[in-house]
C-alpha cells in the first residue's frame, strides 16, 4: 500500500514508534540512568557543602558533619518509572489548560504536537532531571513554531501561569530540540479524521467511489449498504447526523485520550483514528473500514474469490485485532484530574520529586550575557574590511594606469627615480 | 635448380623454369610468384599465359588455377618463408582481437598461443582443411570485430606514421636553427669587434679600457638574451609536441563494441551495453495521484469547503481544493497497514543482531 510506504518514511515511524515492551524497558533504561545521577549529584552537591562550611569556620569536622550526610544520602528515594509517566501524563493534561490561557485559544494541533514532544522528550530525559513544569512551557512554544502558529515570545510569556521571564521559558528550548532528536514533524490523526468523514459523507450523498481494491462497488451499492448498517444506541434523524456526531466523539477522543496515552508510540495515527472512531461508532467504522478493505469472507465469496481476496483479508483482520487493542488503550484512559484518587497520588509524587531533584539542573536559564569578544571582533572586521577596501582602490587605480593609451602616470615615475 | 635460385636471385644466368628464356638474354626480366602455388615464372610468361583470364599453373604436376591479378613480386628470396608470411598474414588480419578485449593476461596469452597454432597448422599443411573451415567461420561470425579493429589499427599506423614525420620535421627544423644560431653569433661578434675598433680608432686613449670592457659587456649582453629567446622557443615547441601525442593517444584509444564470447576464442570481456536510462522519476515509483485505499475524486461533500470552493478570494491565491482533499485522504490512511508492534520489534531485533556482531557494549545499550 502506498500510503503505508509514504507514513514509513516518516521520523515519527522510524525514531519514535516502539513497540511495548521496548517502550518499557526505555523508560526503565531512563529512569535508571537518570536515578544514578541524581543520587551522584546530591552528594557531589552536598560535598561541595561540606569543604565550604568548614573553611569559613576554620574548624574541620570531618566526623561529624560526614555522618549526618551518609545516611541522608540513603534516604534519597528516586521516582519509579511509572510514578514518572504519571507526572508526565499530569503535565500534558496541563499543556491543554494552558492552550486555554491565550486569546484566542491554541489550535488543538499545536497543543497535540506540545503534548507529543513532552511525551518524547520524557521517553530519554527524566522529569528528575528536567522538572516538566518548565519544559513544558517551552514545548508548548516550540510546538506553535513547528506548527506554524506564529506567536512572540513576549505575548506566549504572559499566557503562562506564575509569569515566568521571556529567558526562563525560553531557556530549555535547546534541550528539548536535543531530546526530540531534532525531529519536529508529529503525524497528527486529526486531519485523517477529516479526511475520512469527507469521504463518508460523500458516500451517504451516493457521490462515493469505490476503493482501488474493490473495483466492482458503485456509488449507489455503496449509499445503500452505508444506511442499512446497524442503528447507533442514540437515535439520530440521519445518515449524515449520525456522522457529524461520530464525527464529534471522535475529536473528543483525539483531543483527550490519544495525547495522554502511548498510542502515538504505539501506533498509527490512521489506525488511532480508526479506533477512536470505532470507540465512538463501531457499525460505521466497520462499514468503512470494509469498503476499503472487504467485508468478512462469506462461505459464497471464500470459495470463488479466496486467492484474489487473501491478502487483504489477511490485513484485514490483523487490522482489527490492532484497532480493537488501540482502542481499548483509549477506552482506558481517564483524566487525571478528574479523579481525586490519583489526584492524592499525584501530590505524593509531587512532593518526592521535590526531595529528588537533580541539583545541578535546577537553572535552566541561559547565560544570555554576549561574551565581550564580539565587540572587539566587530572592530576587528571593519578594520579588515577598510584594509580591503583599500586594497581595491589601488588595485582599479593600478588597472587604469595600466588601461590608459597613453600609458601610465608620469609623475608616479619621476618620484620612483 | 631450386637450390641454384636459393644462391642468388640476381644471377646471371636465371632462367624462367616455364620459357627457359635466361637473363643473360634479357637483363629486365623480373620473376613473379602467385600465392596459390608459389611456382615462380617471368613476367612475360604471365602476360602470355594469364592474360586470357585464370588458367592453370603451367609447372607440371601443379594444376591449380591461377589469377594474373595475384601474381606479384618475391619479397623473400625462400619460398617457405614467402608462404609463411602470406598465412602469417592472413590469418592475423582474421584473427586480430586485441590485449584489451580479453579478461586478463592470461586469456590474452592463450589466444596468441592458439592463433599460433593454426598458423603453424596451415603452414605445415596439417589439418589444413579443418582449419580453414574454423577460421572461415569465425570470419563470418565476427564480421563487424574484425572490421573495427582493423581500422584501429589501421589509425595506430597512421597516428605512429604521423608521429614519426613530425619527430624527423622536428628534428630538421632544430638543426636548421641551431645553424642560423651559430651564423648570426658569428655575425654579430664581428660586427661587435668592428664597431669596437672604430671606436678605438675614434676615442682617445685613455678611453681604451673602458671601450673594451663595455663591448665586452654588451657582447654578454646580447648572447644571454639570445639564449633566453631560445629557451623560450624550446619549451613551446615542447608543448606542442605533448599536445600533438595527447592527440595521438586519444585516437587510438578509440573504444568500439563487439560481439561477445565466440565460439574459436575464449575468455573474451564481456561487453556490458549500458542499459538505455529510463525517464527520470521524481517519485520515485509513486504516482503523485495514486492511492492505494482511497480514488481521490474531484469534489467531496462538505459545507464549509463548499464556501471555500466558491470564494474567488481562495481561488486567487492558487488555493486548490483538490490538495487538501489528496492530503487529508493521505493522512486519513497512511500507516494504516503499518503494524508498529510487529515491524518495530523486527527492526529491533536486527540492530541488537547487528550490534551484538560490533560489540557487546551496543547490545546492552539495546537492551
Amino acid at each position: 500500500m502506498i500510503e503505508d510506504d509514504v507514513y514509513r518514511t516518516s521520523s515519527q515511524y522510524r525514531l519514535w514508534s516502539y513497540t511495548n515492551a521496548s517502550l518499557q524497558s526505555l523508560r526503565a533504561t531512563t529512569n535508571d540512568v537518570a536515578s544514578q545521577r541524581v543520587r551522584a549529584a546530591i552528594q557531589r552537591v552536598g560535598e561541595a557543602h561540606l569543604s565550604a562550611t568548614p573553611s569559613t569556620s576554620g574548624t574541620p569536622q570531618p566526623g561529624s558533619d560526614g555522618e549526618t550526610r551518609k545516611p541522608d544520602d540513603k534516604k534519597i528515594e528516586c521516582l519509579t518509572p511509572e510514578e514518572e509517566l504519571v507526572l508526565v501524563t499530569y503535565y500534558c493534561e496541563k499543556t491543554l489548560e494552558l492552550g486555554d490561557e491565550y486569546k484566542p485559544p491554541l489550535p488543538t494541533m499545536v497543543r497535540a504536537t506540545a503534548i507529543q514532544y513532552l511525551r518524547r522528550f520524557y521517553l530519554t530525559n527524566s522529569p528528575m532531571t528536567y522538572h516538566p513544569k518548565d519544559i513544558m512551557a517551552c514545548a508548548l512554544f516550540l510546538a506553535t513554531k513547528t506548527d506554524n502558529y506564529y506567536m512572540s515570545l513576549r505575548q506566549f510569556a504572559a499566557g503562562v501561569p506564575g509569569g515566568p521571564s521571556e529567558e526562563k521559558v525560553i531557556a530549555p528550548e535547546f534541550l528539548i530540540m536535543q531530546g526530540l532528536r531534532f525531529t519536529f514533524d508529529v503525524r497528527h490523526p486529526f486531519r485523517g479524521l477529516e479526511g475520512g468523514v469527507m469521504e463518508l459523507s460523500a458516500i451517504a450523498q451516493g457521490e462515493g467511489q469505490a476503493a482501488p481494491h474493490m473495483p466492482s462497488e458503485t456509488p449507489q451499492e455503496l449509499q445503500r449498504a452505508l444506511l442499512a448498517i446497524a442503528p447507533h444506541p442514540t437515535p439520530s434523524s440521519s445518515i449524515a447526523d449520525r456522522i457529524g456526531r461520530a464525527h464529534g466523539a471522535t475529536r473528543e477522543l483525539l483531543k483527550s485520550a490519544a495525547q495522554m496515552t502511548d498510542v502515538y508510540f504505539l501506533y498509527t495515527p490512521s489506525q488511532i483514528w480508526m479506533a477512536a472512531f470505532l470507540l465512538a461508532d463501531r457499525p460505521l467504522a466497520e462499514f468503512y473500514l470494509d469498503t476499503k478493505l472487504g467485508g468478512p469472507l462469506t462461505q459464497t465469496t471464500e470459495s470463488n474469490q479466496n486467492n484474489l481476496q487473501n491478502p487483504l483479508y489477511e490485513l484485514r483482520t490483523k487490522l482489527l485485532q490492532v484497532i480493537s487493542d488501540c482502542a481499548a488503550l483509549l477506552h482506558a484512559y481517564t483524566s487525571l484530574s478528574s479523579d481525586p484518587d490519583q489526584m492524592k497520588s499525584l501530590k505524593r509524587i509531587a512532593k518526592k520529586l521535590y526531595h529528588c531533584q537533580n541539583p545541578e539542573k535546577v537553572n535552566l536559564k541561559r547565560d544570555l550575557a554576549q561574551p565581550p569578544a564580539s565587540a572587539t571582533d566587530s572592530a576587528a572586521a571593519s578594520e579588515t574590511e577598510s584594509e580591503r577596501l583599500a586594497k581595491k582602490r589601488k588595485l582599479e587605480e593600478q588597472k587604469r594606469s595600466t588601461n590608459d593609451m597613453f600609458g601610465p602616470e608620469l609623475v608616479a615615475d619621476r618620484t620612483k627615480h | 635448380m631450386a637450390s641454384n635460385i636459393g644462391i642468388d636471385r640476381r644471377d646471371e644466368d636465371e632462367v624462367c623454369p616455364v620459357c627457359k628464356s635466361s637473363r643473360y638474354l634479357n637483363p629486365n626480366m623480373r620473376f613473379l610468384i602467385n600465392p596459390e602455388c608459389y611456382h615462380k615464372m617471368c613476367e612475360s610468361c604471365v602476360d602470355r599465359i594469364f592474360s586470357s583470364g585464370p588458367s592453370s599453373c603451367p609447372v607440371a604436376g601443379c594444376r591449380k588455377t591461377l589469377r594474373k591479378n595475384r601474381f606479384r613480386a618475391q619479397t623473400f628470396e625462400d619460398i617457405g618463408v614467402e608462404r609463411e608470411v602470406d598465412i602469417r598474414r592472413r590469418v592475423m588480419h582474421i584473427l586480430n582481437r586485441r590485449e584489451e578485449e580479453f579478461d586478463g593476461k592470461r586469456a590474452y596469452d592463450d589466444f596468441l598461443e592458439q592463433r599460433e597454432e593454426i598458423i603453424a597448422n596451415l603452414v605445415s599443411r596439417s589439418d589444413v582443411a579443418k582449419t580453414e573451415a574454423q577460421l572461415q567461420k569465425y570470419a563470418t561470425e565476427n564480421m563487424a570485430s574484425i572490421r573495427t579493429n582493423q581500422k584501429i589499427e589501421e589509425q595506430e599506423a597512421t597516428s605512429f606514421h604521423a608521429r614519426i614525420s613530425l619527430e624527423q620535421e622536428e628534428a630538421r627544423m632544430r638543426r636548421q636553427l641551431a645553424r642560423e644560431e651559430l651564423e648570426n653569433e658569428r655575425r654579430e661578434m664581428h660586427a661587435g669587434r668592428e664597431d669596437f675598433l672604430s671606436r678605438l680608432a675614434a676615442g682617445t686613449s685613455s678611453d681604451a679600457a673602458s671601450i673594451a670592457r663595455e663591448s665586452h659587456k654588451v657582447q654578454l649582453r646580447k648572447s644571454s638574451a639570445r639564449h633566453s629567446e631560445q629557451d623560450r622557443l624550446r619549451q613551446k615547441q615542447a608543448a606542442l609536441r605533448g599536445s600533438e601525442l595527447k592527440r595521438g593517444t586519444n585516437l587510438s584509444s578509440v573504444e568500439n563494441a563487439g560481439p561477445s564470447d565466440t565460439g574459436l576464442i575464449k575468455g573474451l570481456r564481456k561487453i556490458k551495453t549500458p542499459e538505455p536510462e529510463k525517464p527520470y522519476d521524481p517519485f520515485m515509483g509513486y504516482l503523485p495521484e495514486k492511492r492505494d485505499y482511497v480514488t481521490l475524486q474531484q469534489s467531496y461533500p462538505s459545507q464549509y469547503l463548499d464556501r471555500l470552493r466558491k470564494s474567488t478570494q481562495a481561488a486567487a491565491g492558487g488555493f486548490d481544493l483538490r490538495e487538501y482533499y489528496s492530503r487529508t485522504l493521505m493522512e486519513a490512511f497512511a500507516g494504516l497497514g503499518c503494524f508498529v508492534e510487529e515491524e518495530i520489534a523486527e527492526r529491533d531485533a536486527n540492530r541488537s543482531a547487528s550490534a551484538a556482531n560490533e560489540g557487546a557494549a551496543m547490545a546492552a545499550v539495546d537492551l
